[in-house]
Protein backbone atom coordinates (compact mmCIF):
# COMPACT_ATOMS: atom_id res chain seq x y z
CA UNK A 1 0.00 0.00 0.00
CA UNK A 2 1.14 3.52 -1.36
CA UNK A 3 2.41 5.55 1.86
CA UNK A 4 3.17 9.68 2.36
CA UNK A 5 7.10 8.70 1.25
CA UNK A 6 5.93 7.93 -2.17
CA UNK A 7 7.48 9.97 -5.13
CA UNK A 8 6.77 9.32 -8.63
CA UNK A 9 8.94 7.87 -11.02
CA UNK A 10 11.85 9.83 -11.95
CA UNK A 11 11.60 11.85 -15.63
CA UNK A 12 11.61 9.17 -18.56
CA UNK A 13 14.52 11.21 -20.71
CA UNK A 14 17.44 9.24 -19.66
CA UNK A 15 15.91 6.04 -19.83
CA UNK A 16 14.23 6.54 -23.37
CA UNK A 17 17.59 7.59 -24.58
CA UNK A 18 18.60 4.08 -22.72
CA UNK A 19 16.30 2.30 -24.41
CA UNK A 20 17.27 3.70 -27.88
CA UNK A 21 20.91 3.09 -26.75
CA UNK A 22 20.68 -0.48 -26.18
CA UNK A 23 18.42 -0.87 -29.19
CA UNK A 24 21.14 0.44 -31.35
CA UNK A 25 24.59 -0.75 -29.78
CA UNK A 26 23.44 -3.60 -27.57
CA UNK A 27 21.37 -6.07 -30.40
CA UNK A 28 18.61 -7.23 -29.76
CA UNK A 29 20.14 -10.73 -29.09
CA UNK A 30 18.43 -12.57 -26.07
CA UNK A 31 21.09 -15.97 -25.42
CA UNK A 32 24.03 -16.25 -27.67
CA UNK A 33 25.23 -18.65 -25.24
CA UNK A 34 24.51 -21.44 -27.54
CA UNK A 35 26.01 -20.09 -30.29
CA UNK A 36 29.18 -19.10 -29.05
CA UNK A 37 29.23 -22.72 -27.63
CA UNK A 38 29.17 -24.13 -31.04
CA UNK A 39 32.03 -21.57 -31.69
CA UNK A 40 34.24 -23.10 -29.26
CA UNK A 41 33.65 -26.07 -30.38
CA UNK A 42 34.12 -25.90 -34.22
CA UNK A 43 35.89 -22.70 -34.64
CA UNK A 44 37.94 -21.27 -31.39
CA UNK A 45 40.04 -18.90 -33.65
CA UNK A 46 38.83 -17.69 -36.77
CA UNK A 47 39.12 -15.32 -39.57
CA UNK A 48 35.40 -14.11 -40.76
CA UNK A 49 33.58 -10.77 -41.91
CA UNK A 50 32.22 -8.70 -39.40
CA UNK A 51 30.42 -5.52 -40.13
CA UNK A 52 33.00 -1.95 -38.97
CA UNK A 53 31.84 0.86 -37.44
CA UNK A 54 30.04 2.33 -40.80
CA UNK A 55 28.66 -1.15 -41.56
CA UNK A 56 31.40 -2.57 -44.09
CA UNK A 57 32.53 -6.38 -43.79
CA UNK A 58 36.01 -5.84 -42.90
CA UNK A 59 37.82 -9.56 -42.57
CA UNK A 60 38.40 -9.93 -38.50
CA UNK A 61 40.11 -12.47 -36.38
CA UNK A 62 38.04 -13.60 -33.46
CA UNK A 63 38.49 -16.24 -30.35
CA UNK A 64 36.13 -17.30 -28.36
CA UNK A 65 37.81 -19.94 -25.92
CA UNK A 66 38.74 -18.78 -22.34
CA UNK A 67 42.86 -19.58 -23.11
CA UNK A 68 42.71 -18.02 -26.14
CA UNK A 69 40.90 -14.47 -25.16
CA UNK A 70 43.21 -14.70 -22.32
CA UNK A 71 46.62 -14.92 -24.33
CA UNK A 72 45.43 -12.66 -26.88
CA UNK A 73 44.96 -9.65 -24.54
CA UNK A 74 47.81 -10.37 -22.38
CA UNK A 75 49.92 -9.99 -25.44
CA UNK A 76 49.97 -6.09 -25.68
CA UNK A 77 53.40 -6.50 -28.16
CA UNK A 78 51.44 -8.17 -30.62
CA UNK A 79 48.27 -6.86 -30.45
CA UNK A 80 47.56 -3.30 -30.11
CA UNK A 81 45.30 -1.29 -28.20
CA UNK A 82 45.16 1.39 -30.99
CA UNK A 83 42.65 0.38 -33.16
CA UNK A 84 40.30 1.53 -29.98
CA UNK A 85 41.69 4.95 -30.36
CA UNK A 86 40.94 4.87 -33.82
CA UNK A 87 37.21 4.53 -32.87
CA UNK A 88 36.36 6.41 -29.56
CA UNK A 89 39.19 9.32 -30.07
CA UNK A 90 36.45 11.13 -32.38
CA UNK A 91 34.25 11.01 -28.65
CA UNK A 92 36.69 10.98 -25.98
CA UNK A 93 39.83 12.89 -27.54
CA UNK A 94 43.58 11.73 -28.90
CA UNK A 95 44.72 10.59 -25.22
CA UNK A 96 42.14 8.15 -24.34
CA UNK A 97 43.32 5.29 -22.50
CA UNK A 98 41.75 2.55 -23.56
CA UNK A 99 43.52 2.83 -27.04
CA UNK A 100 47.30 3.71 -26.03
CA UNK A 101 50.21 0.83 -25.85
CA UNK A 102 52.91 0.65 -23.63
CA UNK A 103 54.94 2.73 -22.08
CA UNK A 104 52.37 5.50 -22.86
CA UNK A 105 49.43 3.46 -21.22
CA UNK A 106 51.11 2.37 -17.97
CA UNK A 107 52.19 5.94 -17.19
CA UNK A 108 49.26 7.38 -17.92
CA UNK A 109 47.04 4.67 -15.85
CA UNK A 110 49.20 5.38 -12.87
CA UNK A 111 48.32 9.09 -12.95
CA UNK A 112 45.07 7.78 -11.61
CA UNK A 113 45.19 4.29 -10.63
CA UNK A 114 45.40 5.12 -7.05
CA UNK A 115 42.35 6.74 -7.01
CA UNK A 116 40.52 3.53 -8.01
CA UNK A 117 42.20 0.93 -5.48
CA UNK A 118 40.52 -1.00 -2.29
CA UNK A 119 41.78 0.82 -0.07
CA UNK A 120 41.43 4.37 -1.60
CA UNK A 121 37.47 3.31 -2.25
CA UNK A 122 36.60 2.38 1.38
CA UNK A 123 35.88 5.88 2.04
CA UNK A 124 33.30 6.06 -0.98
CA UNK A 125 31.39 3.09 0.36
CA UNK A 126 29.29 4.40 3.24
CA UNK A 127 29.54 8.25 2.69
CA UNK A 128 28.57 7.83 -1.01
CA UNK A 129 27.14 4.23 -2.65
CA UNK A 130 25.22 3.87 0.84
CA UNK A 131 23.86 7.08 0.63
CA UNK A 132 23.13 7.17 -2.96
CA UNK A 133 21.67 3.78 -2.92
CA UNK A 134 19.68 4.75 -0.21
CA UNK A 135 18.48 8.12 -1.43
CA UNK A 136 16.99 6.05 -4.22
CA UNK A 137 15.29 3.42 -2.59
CA UNK A 138 13.40 6.19 -0.38
CA UNK A 139 11.94 6.95 -3.36
CA UNK A 140 10.29 4.00 -3.54
CA UNK A 141 10.19 1.86 -1.03
CA UNK A 142 6.44 3.01 0.20
CA UNK A 143 5.02 1.91 -2.82
CA UNK A 144 5.44 -1.57 -2.51
CA UNK A 145 6.41 -1.79 -6.60
CA UNK A 146 9.35 -0.77 -8.34
CA UNK A 147 10.93 -1.21 -11.72
CA UNK A 148 14.57 -1.42 -10.68
CA UNK A 149 16.23 -0.76 -14.13
CA UNK A 150 14.79 2.90 -14.58
CA UNK A 151 14.56 3.52 -11.07
CA UNK A 152 17.86 1.71 -9.54
CA UNK A 153 20.38 0.33 -12.08
CA UNK A 154 20.52 3.07 -14.31
CA UNK A 155 20.63 5.81 -11.82
CA UNK A 156 23.33 5.03 -9.15
CA UNK A 157 26.35 4.11 -10.84
CA UNK A 158 26.56 8.01 -12.51
CA UNK A 159 26.15 9.85 -9.65
CA UNK A 160 28.93 7.66 -7.69
CA UNK A 161 31.69 7.75 -10.86
CA UNK A 162 30.79 11.84 -11.05
CA UNK A 163 31.51 12.28 -7.25
CA UNK A 164 34.87 10.30 -7.31
CA UNK A 165 35.95 12.18 -10.49
CA UNK A 166 35.35 15.77 -9.32
CA UNK A 167 31.76 16.73 -11.15
CA UNK A 168 28.83 17.47 -9.30
CA UNK A 169 26.28 15.00 -8.71
CA UNK A 170 23.49 17.47 -8.94
CA UNK A 171 23.99 17.79 -13.04
CA UNK A 172 23.91 13.71 -12.81
CA UNK A 173 20.96 13.38 -15.99
CA UNK A 174 22.69 15.94 -17.81
CA UNK A 175 26.06 14.11 -17.96
CA UNK A 176 24.56 10.76 -18.32
CA UNK A 177 23.18 12.16 -21.54
CA UNK A 178 26.32 12.86 -22.48
CA UNK A 179 27.89 9.12 -21.34
CA UNK A 180 24.96 7.38 -23.46
CA UNK A 181 25.56 9.44 -26.80
CA UNK A 182 29.69 9.24 -26.26
CA UNK A 183 29.30 5.41 -25.95
CA UNK A 184 26.60 5.27 -28.76
CA UNK A 185 28.93 7.15 -31.33
CA UNK A 186 28.93 4.33 -33.68
CA UNK A 187 25.52 4.13 -34.31
CA UNK A 188 25.13 8.17 -34.02
CA UNK A 189 28.26 9.66 -34.53
CA UNK A 190 26.32 13.39 -34.99
CA UNK A 191 24.91 13.32 -31.21
CA UNK A 192 28.06 11.32 -30.43
CA UNK A 193 30.00 14.15 -31.17
CA UNK A 194 27.77 16.94 -29.88
CA UNK A 195 27.69 15.30 -26.87
CA UNK A 196 31.65 15.40 -26.63
CA UNK A 197 31.78 18.90 -27.16
CA UNK A 198 29.01 19.43 -24.77
CA UNK A 199 30.57 17.89 -21.79
CA UNK A 200 34.40 19.05 -22.90
CA UNK A 201 32.87 22.91 -22.77
CA UNK A 202 31.03 21.41 -19.26
CA UNK A 203 34.17 20.40 -17.33
CA UNK A 204 36.44 22.84 -18.77
CA UNK A 205 34.93 25.02 -15.89
CA UNK A 206 35.95 22.70 -13.28
CA UNK A 207 39.33 21.84 -14.32
CA UNK A 208 40.07 25.51 -13.93
CA UNK A 209 38.42 25.49 -10.31
CA UNK A 210 40.66 22.57 -9.71
CA UNK A 211 43.17 23.99 -10.84
CA UNK A 212 42.96 27.08 -8.07
CA UNK A 213 41.33 25.12 -5.85
CA UNK A 214 42.54 21.48 -6.05
CA UNK A 215 40.55 19.06 -3.95
CA UNK A 216 40.80 15.10 -3.31
CA UNK A 217 39.15 14.06 -6.49
CA UNK A 218 40.59 12.57 -9.39
CA UNK A 219 40.18 15.87 -11.57
CA UNK A 220 42.70 17.50 -9.01
CA UNK A 221 44.71 14.55 -9.39
CA UNK A 222 44.81 14.80 -12.59
CA UNK A 223 45.35 18.73 -13.09
CA UNK A 224 48.28 18.48 -10.54
CA UNK A 225 49.70 15.66 -12.51
CA UNK A 226 53.00 15.71 -13.69
CA UNK A 227 54.68 13.78 -16.15
CA UNK A 228 58.20 13.69 -17.17
CA UNK A 229 58.19 16.99 -15.71
CA UNK A 230 55.40 18.42 -17.14
CA UNK A 231 51.66 18.99 -15.94
CA UNK A 232 48.93 17.56 -18.14
CA UNK A 233 47.68 19.47 -20.98
CA UNK A 234 43.94 20.34 -21.18
CA UNK A 235 42.85 17.55 -24.42
CA UNK A 236 44.64 15.05 -22.13
CA UNK A 237 43.14 15.84 -19.37
CA UNK A 238 39.07 16.27 -20.95
CA UNK A 239 40.06 12.56 -22.37
CA UNK A 240 40.64 10.90 -19.06
CA UNK A 241 37.59 12.02 -18.53
CA UNK A 242 35.58 11.38 -20.93
CA UNK A 243 36.65 8.01 -20.84
CA UNK A 244 36.34 7.55 -17.05
CA UNK A 245 32.84 9.19 -17.20
CA UNK A 246 30.56 6.70 -19.45
CA UNK A 247 33.06 3.24 -18.28
CA UNK A 248 32.15 3.89 -14.73
CA UNK A 249 28.24 4.92 -15.57
CA UNK A 250 26.96 1.92 -18.20
CA UNK A 251 29.32 -0.95 -17.31
CA UNK A 252 27.99 -1.76 -13.22
CA UNK A 253 24.29 -0.57 -14.33
CA UNK A 254 24.42 -3.29 -16.76
CA UNK A 255 26.05 -5.87 -14.23
CA UNK A 256 24.22 -4.74 -10.83
CA UNK A 257 20.92 -5.55 -13.28
CA UNK A 258 22.43 -9.15 -14.79
CA UNK A 259 23.25 -9.59 -10.93
CA UNK A 260 19.86 -9.10 -9.51
CA UNK A 261 18.38 -10.53 -12.78
CA UNK A 262 20.55 -13.76 -11.69
CA UNK A 263 19.08 -13.77 -8.20
CA UNK A 264 15.30 -13.33 -8.55
CA UNK A 265 15.21 -16.20 -10.61
CA UNK A 266 16.87 -18.34 -8.97
CA UNK A 267 14.90 -17.75 -5.82
CA UNK A 268 16.69 -20.20 -3.86
CA UNK A 269 19.96 -18.91 -4.05
CA UNK A 270 18.75 -15.22 -3.11
CA UNK A 271 17.25 -16.87 0.23
CA UNK A 272 20.75 -18.44 0.55
CA UNK A 273 22.56 -14.93 -0.07
CA UNK A 274 19.79 -13.78 2.34
CA UNK A 275 20.61 -15.82 4.74
CA UNK A 276 24.42 -15.91 4.86
CA UNK A 277 25.92 -12.44 3.56
CA UNK A 278 29.69 -13.98 3.15
CA UNK A 279 28.37 -15.25 0.18
CA UNK A 280 28.27 -11.64 -1.05
CA UNK A 281 31.71 -11.21 -2.92
CA UNK A 282 31.62 -14.90 -4.63
CA UNK A 283 27.93 -13.97 -5.47
CA UNK A 284 29.25 -10.77 -7.27
CA UNK A 285 31.86 -12.61 -8.76
CA UNK A 286 29.51 -15.51 -10.30
CA UNK A 287 27.17 -12.70 -11.70
CA UNK A 288 29.82 -10.88 -13.51
CA UNK A 289 31.01 -13.95 -15.25
CA UNK A 290 27.72 -15.16 -16.48
CA UNK A 291 26.17 -12.42 -17.96
CA UNK A 292 29.35 -10.11 -18.33
CA UNK A 293 27.85 -6.38 -19.37
CA UNK A 294 30.59 -6.42 -22.00
CA UNK A 295 30.69 -9.26 -24.30
CA UNK A 296 33.55 -8.01 -26.60
CA UNK A 297 36.75 -6.07 -26.86
CA UNK A 298 38.96 -4.96 -29.98
CA UNK A 299 42.43 -5.49 -30.82
CA UNK A 300 44.98 -5.24 -33.88
CA UNK A 301 47.26 -7.29 -34.77
CA UNK A 302 51.07 -5.45 -35.04
CA UNK A 303 53.09 -8.08 -36.98
CA UNK A 304 52.30 -11.00 -38.62
CA UNK A 305 51.54 -13.51 -36.22
CA UNK A 306 49.12 -16.97 -35.27
CA UNK A 307 47.25 -17.74 -32.44
CA UNK A 308 44.74 -21.17 -31.91
CA UNK A 309 46.19 -22.63 -35.14
CA UNK A 310 45.02 -19.35 -37.67
CA UNK A 311 47.32 -17.17 -39.08
CA UNK A 312 46.87 -13.39 -38.80
CA UNK A 313 48.72 -10.91 -40.88
CA UNK A 314 49.68 -7.55 -39.41
CA UNK A 315 46.93 -4.87 -39.28
CA UNK A 316 43.89 -7.25 -39.10
CA UNK A 317 41.26 -6.38 -36.73
CA UNK A 318 41.31 -8.57 -33.99
CA UNK A 319 37.92 -9.58 -31.57
CA UNK A 320 38.28 -11.40 -28.02
CA UNK A 321 34.95 -12.36 -27.40
CA UNK A 322 34.96 -12.07 -23.18
CA UNK A 323 31.76 -13.72 -23.02
CA UNK A 324 32.26 -16.28 -24.84
CA UNK A 325 35.72 -17.24 -22.49
CA UNK A 326 33.46 -16.57 -19.51
CA UNK A 327 31.12 -19.55 -20.63
CA UNK A 328 33.86 -21.84 -21.48
CA UNK A 329 32.96 -25.39 -19.99
CA UNK A 330 36.54 -26.63 -19.96
CA UNK A 331 36.96 -24.32 -16.75
CA UNK A 332 33.45 -24.00 -15.54
CA UNK A 333 31.12 -27.06 -14.99
CA UNK A 334 27.83 -25.77 -16.56
CA UNK A 335 28.81 -22.54 -17.50
CA UNK A 336 25.57 -21.12 -18.56
CA UNK A 337 24.18 -21.62 -14.92
CA UNK A 338 24.10 -18.76 -12.63
CA UNK A 339 25.12 -20.70 -9.33
CA UNK A 340 27.18 -18.23 -6.64
CA UNK A 341 28.20 -21.46 -4.84
CA UNK A 342 30.70 -22.76 -7.60
CA UNK A 343 34.08 -23.16 -7.02
CA UNK A 344 35.24 -19.02 -6.99
CA UNK A 345 37.83 -18.71 -10.32
CA UNK A 346 39.35 -15.32 -11.99
CA UNK A 347 37.21 -15.04 -15.26
CA UNK A 348 37.67 -12.41 -17.77
CA UNK A 349 34.70 -10.34 -17.58
CA UNK A 350 37.13 -6.74 -16.43
CA UNK A 351 39.46 -8.68 -19.50
CA UNK A 352 43.43 -9.18 -18.50
CA UNK A 353 46.70 -8.04 -19.20
CA UNK A 354 47.81 -4.52 -18.59
CA UNK A 355 44.47 -2.55 -19.86
CA UNK A 356 42.58 -4.62 -17.14
CA UNK A 357 39.49 -2.49 -15.80
CA UNK A 358 40.57 0.23 -13.87
CA UNK A 359 37.17 0.31 -12.13
CA UNK A 360 36.89 -3.06 -11.16
CA UNK A 361 37.33 -2.76 -7.34
CA UNK A 362 34.60 0.17 -7.76
CA UNK A 363 32.60 -1.98 -9.58
CA UNK A 364 32.54 -5.11 -7.07
CA UNK A 365 31.85 -2.48 -4.19
CA UNK A 366 29.08 -0.69 -5.95
CA UNK A 367 27.49 -3.85 -6.84
CA UNK A 368 27.90 -5.34 -3.68
CA UNK A 369 26.63 -2.28 -1.88
CA UNK A 370 23.73 -1.92 -3.89
CA UNK A 371 22.39 -5.36 -3.67
CA UNK A 372 22.79 -5.34 0.26
CA UNK A 373 21.01 -2.12 0.69
CA UNK A 374 18.20 -3.97 -1.26
CA UNK A 375 18.49 -6.67 0.77
CA UNK A 376 18.63 -4.78 3.74
CA UNK A 377 15.33 -2.86 3.77
CA UNK A 378 13.01 -5.16 1.72
CA UNK A 379 12.51 -9.06 3.18
CA UNK A 380 10.43 -10.44 0.83
CA UNK A 381 11.56 -8.85 -2.89
CA UNK A 382 10.73 -10.48 -6.15
CA UNK A 383 9.80 -10.29 -9.50
CA UNK A 384 6.20 -9.26 -10.41
CA UNK A 385 5.12 -12.30 -12.31
CA UNK A 386 2.27 -10.50 -13.91
CA UNK A 387 4.38 -7.90 -16.06
CA UNK A 388 5.19 -9.64 -19.19
CA UNK A 389 8.53 -11.63 -19.39
CA UNK A 390 11.95 -9.24 -18.33
CA UNK A 391 14.87 -11.17 -19.88
CA UNK A 392 18.79 -9.95 -19.78
CA UNK A 393 19.40 -9.37 -24.28
CA UNK A 394 22.21 -7.60 -26.06
CA UNK A 395 25.10 -9.49 -28.12
CA UNK A 396 27.69 -6.73 -27.55
CA UNK A 397 26.35 -5.08 -24.07
CA UNK A 398 23.92 -6.93 -22.00
CA UNK A 399 21.52 -6.06 -19.47
CA UNK A 400 17.83 -6.78 -18.46
CA UNK A 401 15.15 -5.16 -20.30
CA UNK A 402 13.08 -4.71 -17.29
CA UNK A 403 13.24 -5.44 -13.35
CA UNK A 404 9.44 -5.43 -12.71
CA UNK A 405 9.50 -5.97 -8.69
CA UNK A 406 6.76 -6.55 -5.58
CA UNK A 407 8.13 -6.15 -1.89
CA UNK A 408 5.89 -4.65 1.39
CA UNK A 409 6.36 -1.43 1.60
CA UNK A 410 9.14 -0.43 4.07
CA UNK B 1 52.29 -26.41 1.37
CA UNK B 2 53.75 -23.51 1.26
CA UNK B 3 54.46 -21.60 -1.86
CA UNK B 4 57.56 -19.53 -2.71
CA UNK B 5 55.88 -16.14 -4.45
CA UNK B 6 57.92 -14.12 -6.12
CA UNK B 7 56.45 -10.94 -7.82
CA UNK B 8 57.93 -9.26 -10.95
CA UNK B 9 58.08 -5.92 -9.77
CA UNK B 10 58.51 -4.52 -13.00
CA UNK B 11 55.56 -6.37 -15.22
CA UNK B 12 53.46 -5.09 -11.88
CA UNK B 13 50.82 -2.62 -12.79
CA UNK B 14 49.41 -2.32 -9.74
CA UNK B 15 45.80 -3.63 -10.39
CA UNK B 16 44.93 -4.84 -6.60
CA UNK B 17 43.96 -8.18 -8.19
CA UNK B 18 46.06 -10.29 -6.16
CA UNK B 19 45.00 -8.46 -3.01
CA UNK B 20 41.18 -9.20 -4.17
CA UNK B 21 41.52 -12.69 -4.47
CA UNK B 22 44.33 -13.30 -1.02
CA UNK B 23 43.65 -10.43 0.99
CA UNK B 24 46.06 -12.17 4.09
CA UNK B 25 48.69 -12.61 1.49
CA UNK B 26 49.44 -9.52 -0.52
CA UNK B 27 49.17 -6.04 -0.37
CA UNK B 28 50.00 -3.00 -2.54
CA UNK B 29 53.33 -0.61 -1.15
CA UNK B 30 53.73 3.29 -1.54
CA UNK B 31 54.18 3.04 -5.00
CA UNK B 32 50.78 0.88 -5.71
CA UNK B 33 53.40 -2.21 -6.46
CA UNK B 34 52.20 -5.67 -5.30
CA UNK B 35 54.18 -7.23 -2.17
CA UNK B 36 53.53 -10.43 -0.12
CA UNK B 37 52.74 -9.72 3.40
CA UNK B 38 52.25 -13.53 4.41
CA UNK B 39 53.38 -16.43 1.90
CA UNK B 40 50.85 -18.65 4.37
CA UNK B 41 48.18 -15.60 4.41
CA UNK B 42 45.16 -17.90 2.73
CA UNK B 43 44.72 -21.11 1.63
CA UNK B 44 46.65 -21.76 -1.23
CA UNK B 45 43.42 -21.90 -3.66
CA UNK B 46 42.96 -18.47 -3.01
CA UNK B 47 46.55 -17.78 -3.77
CA UNK B 48 46.02 -19.68 -6.85
CA UNK B 49 43.20 -17.50 -7.91
CA UNK B 50 45.69 -14.42 -6.68
CA UNK B 51 48.67 -16.18 -9.42
CA UNK B 52 46.15 -16.59 -12.21
CA UNK B 53 44.05 -14.13 -11.69
CA UNK B 54 47.07 -11.11 -12.22
CA UNK B 55 46.43 -9.11 -15.22
CA UNK B 56 50.16 -9.29 -16.34
CA UNK B 57 51.78 -12.36 -15.06
CA UNK B 58 53.43 -11.04 -12.54
CA UNK B 59 52.95 -13.37 -9.43
CA UNK B 60 55.02 -16.82 -10.06
CA UNK B 61 54.07 -19.25 -7.44
CA UNK B 62 56.86 -22.61 -6.46
CA UNK B 63 56.41 -25.36 -4.23
CA UNK B 64 59.04 -24.45 -1.49
CA UNK B 65 60.99 -27.04 1.12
Amino acid sequence: MATGTEQPIPALEPFDSMGQFTDTVAGDVRDPYPRLAEKRRESPAERTHLPNAIGEPVETFIVYTYDLVSKLLRDNTTFSSGAIRELMGVVMGPYVLVGMDEPEHGRHRRLVSHAFRQKALARWEGELVGQVVGELIDRFAGRGSAELVREFTFQFPVQVIAEILGIPRRDNEQFHQWAIDIINVAANPERGIAASEAFRDYLSDIVEQRRAHPSDDVISDLVTAEMDGATLGDEEIYSFLRLLLPAGAETTYRATGNFLYGLFTNPEQLAALRADRSLMPQAVEESIRWESPLLITSRAALTDTELGGVEVPAGMPVVAHVGSANHDESRWDHPDDFDIHRPTKPHIAFGVGPHMCLGMHLARMEMRSAVEALLDRFDDLRLDPDVDDPHIHGERFRSPTSLPVLFTPA
Amino acid sequence: MVLELKIDREACIGSGNCVFWAPNTFDLDDEGTSIVINPEGDPDDAIMNAVDGCPTSAISAQPSE
